[in-house]
């Protein structure tokens, strides 16, 4: 989950060009220590989104067709770090931070779904 | 179906009236990273003994590699790497001696391999055993039980009392051997987080029974953290029948489920409360559950 994440950002912010090609399932295990599986399975969340394809034999790619978000990643920035020096001013622990912005994304997600069930 | 490298069936051992293992069944495939966690006292270096042969099963049964690890030492150890908290080393050995004689008990042993651990972790092979630090100790410890490339390396609480750059030493050991085709590990930790990013599978032993034994994602997805908010205090906690955990005073109360994803929306109706948060449980959280249950 976390790997994928990690992944996407570096795609969107164009660190990771489309065209490229990402390192093999070994090397990421051994670079971050972690499980080789949970490398296949971010690779294979990647495959199925449409981010990277996995060619036979010789790797997985980021796809052609990715556009690079990275003007939009840029701006967002800023934003999200007054966000946050703003709620540090108040006290607000790391993982307070994240339980608070995790459910306020919960909530839009919540009232999408709801809006759309009634549409 | 994977191939099996270990198998536990129904073991038990007593230490007089304490039964440090009870009944457990478990088993370890093939190509695996398997976590064992538990406890101190919760069976976990008993389980090893036993896969190791150093103990016979009193009752139940206990294969490696398909063999008895107790009338087959010889055939099992020679295919395991084994590395305990405290590797009993002989202190008046030089490193290069110990290494020669490990070496003379495998046959597999990678002379070269050896070589590049050896100057990777800067021991120096005239030093005496006893002068080197715990650190030290245990990256040879590791050294000695790698070089053989065994098709099963077992570290029993490894990173215990050690720095972090030397556990870090020991992680890349464990990823090093998966990702060499076909190679299994099987460690005990206490260290959660080291578990979560290395292993597949995880097993929970507490007070020698096992809890849970399965893939981790499959752990994972099966326990959620509930938040509640109620109105008016409930009178007694909040009753779950899928809880395995329910924590919280007066409004707030957090509940920790073992049966995947429940319709927690329906559950906090059900209950008069509001629901706050409907997440997957981390693994600390699930680990002190069951602890406690």
């Amino acid at each position: 989950m976390q790997l994928v994440e990690r992944l996407k950002h570096s795609i969107a912010t164009g660190a990771i060009k489309a065209g490229e090609q990402l390192p093999s399932v070994r090397k990421m295990a051994e670079d971050l220590l972690i499980n080789p599986n949970t490398v296949v399975r971010a690779y294979r969340d990647l495959e199925s989104e449409g981010i990277v394809e996995l060619r036979h034999g010789s790797g997985v790619f980021v796809r052609e067709s990715v556009e690079a978000r990275a003007d939009v990643m840029r701006k967002a920035e800023p934003i999200m770090r007054s966000a946050l020096d703003r709620l540090e001013s108040l006290d607000l622990r790391e993982d307070e931070i994240r339980r608070v912005m995790e459910n306020e994304l919960g909530l839009r997600r919540a009232a999408k779904e709801a809006r759309k069930r009634r549409a | 179906m994977p191939e099996t490298v270990a198998a536990v069936s129904h073991l038990t051992r007593s230490f007089g009236a304490k039964k440090a293992l009870n009944e457990v069944s478990l088993s370890v495939p093939k190509g695996a990273v398997f976590g064992l966690v538990g406890e101190n006292g919760a069976g976990k270096s008993t389980l090893i003994k036993h896969l190791l042969g150093l103990w016979r099963a009193e009752t139940g049964s206990v294969r490696v590699f398909g063999l008895d690890p107790v009338s087959d030492t010889v055939a099992v150890l020679g295919r395991i790497g084994y590395l305990s908290e405290e590797p009993d080393l002989p202190g008046w050995m030089r490193v290069g001696e110990l290494l020669r004689y490990t070496q003379a008990f495998y046959p597999r042993w990678d002379t070269a391999y050896a070589e590049q651990l050896r100057d990777r972790f800067a021991l120096d092979p005239e030093a005496r055993i006893k002068t080197l630090s715990k650190g030290q100790r245990a990256r040879l410890g590791l050294l000695a039980a790698e070089a053989h490339r065994p098709d099963l390396l077992i570290l029993d609480e490894p990173s215990s009392g050690l720095d972090p750059i030397v556990r870090r030493d020991i992680l890349e050991a464990i990823i090093r051997s998966v990702t060499d085709e076909g190679r299994t590990v099987l460690f005990s930790s206490h260290l959660l987080d080291e578990v979560d990013r290395v292993s597949d599978h995880l097993a929970m032993l507490h007070r020698g029974t096992l809890r849970f034994c399965a893939p981790l994602e499959d752990i994972k997805a099966r326990h959620r953290r509930i938040s509640l908010h109620f109105e008016r205090p409930p009178a007694e906690p909040p009753n779950v029948s899928a809880a395995i955990r329910v924590d919280g005073a007066g409004r707030e109360w957090t509940v920790i489920c073992d049966a995947g994803r429940i319709h927690a929306a329906a559950l906090a109706q059900h209950l008069g409360a509001t629901l706050v948060e409907d997440t997957a449980a981390s693994l600390d959280e699930i680990f002190v559950a069951h602890a406690a249950h």
